[in-house]
């Protein structure tokens, strides 16, 4: 056995692990070699000297201390009834309030203030839709070649007269001129879309007047 | 029977003890004596551990203090496959481990304003009533010595001598706690061992010297 087996095998030589023929050869290279015998005593004494420090005396205060935590700990394991899925949720939801806190009283401001900007706004959207939605009369008479009002133009001036209501809506008319004049047939509005408008756009933006309204017709002389 | 203490046992398996088995369950139940029973149990040699690791008194309570809560969080994840003393071991020399890793990182770069090293706190073990005022001297001189030694070895060999030589654990129980294989913990101590005494040979006045040579 040479000197360097021997020293490999002085842990276990000491500890008293080693048995049999490695003993033996162990013991027989010790004899023979007196370093390696210097070596293992030395070692032994190490040992012997390191198992000596044992008794390190735990402070007093430590042990308040740990029961302290083990009170604490039992109180948790009490509250979560041994739970961990329980004790892991109650770590995250307070990790998640303690982010959320700063962020409480800016969020509920901010909520308030677009509940109370929309709540002001949201009464403008109706009647903004109603300016924005303009009709433009396309058709103004259902009935193609039926006047309304038989106006003949001649060389005197022609004076039309219409009556109308709150709603604009013409309900009477008459046309008078220098030599005749007659009164309008009211049964004939009913089929006229002039005559009885349903412009909600127009409507939206402007109040219809009731009253006589007269429009006069003067023909135009032209000099040369 | 008291229905706070535990005294019937199922479900476990080798190698955990019946008391071990009881512990568990008990502090898995929230029960008061069981809390107590651990830290009366373990308290003292987890502190010896760490303590001879870190060779620091503050530190060490630090750190043991860790380990208990750890211990009592970690219960539930306890499976028995190992002793509870190798398991609680286990985190402790973790513990001590990763306290010393940031120690050395953080706090070796400050310059203290101390003169000269700081040498490890010694704590005092009961004195030997037969031994005579100079042997005890010597005594507590060699256990300096030794210690200085100790605290001065690559941290690996360090936790292999002291778990070995200190707390008198076997190779096997060592490879549990250090999850090593047996050739492993061999080879740590061994090395651990030389290398004690290479510092124990440099450092001793000559007339010591004749405790170690």
């Amino acid at each position: 056995m040479t000197c360097f087996s021997a020293k490999r095998q002085s842990t276990v030589y000491t500890d008293g692990r080693l048995r049999g023929s490695d003993f033996s050869r162990v013991a027989a290279h010790l004899r023979a070699c007196d370093s390696c015998s210097v070596y293992f005593d030395q070692i032994a004494k190490v040992r012997s000297a390191t198992g000596e420090l044992s008794g390190a005396k735990c402070p007093t205060r430590l042990s308040l201390k740990l029961r302290v935590i083990a009170s604490r700990e039992r109180k948790a394991v009490e509250e979560n009834n041994g739970s961990r899925f329980r004790a892991m949720w109650k770590q995250w939801r307070f990790r998640l309030d303690e982010i959320l806190k700063p962020l409480t009283l800016p969020a509920t401001g901010g909520l308030l203030s677009s509940f109370i900007l929309f709540g002001i706004l949201a009464f403008t959207i109706g009647t903004a839709s109603r300016a924005v939605n303009y009709e433009v009369p396309v058709v103004y008479e259902e009935q193609p070649g039926v006047n309304l009002v038989p106006l003949q133009l001649g060389a005197d001036a022609v004076v039309l007269t219409i009556s109308t209501d709150n709603n604009g809506r013409i309900r009477d008319y008459a046309v008078r001129d220098g030599s005749d004049s007659f009164a309008g047939d009211p049964g004939k509005l009913q089929s006229s879309s002039i005559a009885l408008p349903r412009f909600p756009s127009v409507l939206a933006v402007a109040h219809p007047v009731s009253g006589d309204i007269s429009i006069s017709f003067t023909p135009l002389e032209l000099r040369q | 029977m008291n229905p706070g203490k535990l005294s019937i046992l199922a479900g476990t398996h080798e190698p955990i003890s019946e008391e071990d088995a009881r512990i568990v369950r008990g502090l898995r139940a929230g029960i008061e004596d069981a809390y107590e029973e651990l830290i009366a149990r373990y308290q003292q040699p987890v502190f010896s551990i760490v303590y001879r690791l870190l060779g620091n008194q503050n530190d060490a309570s630090d750190v043991v203090q860790e380990v208990f809560l750890k211990v009592f969080r970690r219960i539930g994840s306890f499976r028995g496959q190992s002793s509870l003393r190798t398991w609680i071991y286990r985190i402790a020399v973790n513990e001590a481990h990763n306290h010393h890793r940031w120690f050395t990182r953080h706090c070796c770069r400050e310059v203290g304003m101390e003169s000269g090293p700081e040498r490890p706190c010694s704590l005092e073990s009961a004195p030997d009533p037969g031994r005579s005022p100079f042997e005890r001297a010597l005594d507590r001189e060699n256990r300096t010595l030794i210690e200085e030694a100790l605290g001065r070895i690559n941290p690996d060999f360090r936790t292999a001598v002291v778990l070995r030589d200190i707390e008198n654990l076997s190779y096997e129980e060592i490879g549990e706690i250090l999850q090593l294989s047996l050739g492993t913990v061999k080879s740590r101590i061994l090395r651990g061992r030389e290398a004690l005494r290479r510092e124990l040979t440099q450092r001793l006045d000559p007339g010591f010297a004749e405790a170690f040579t």
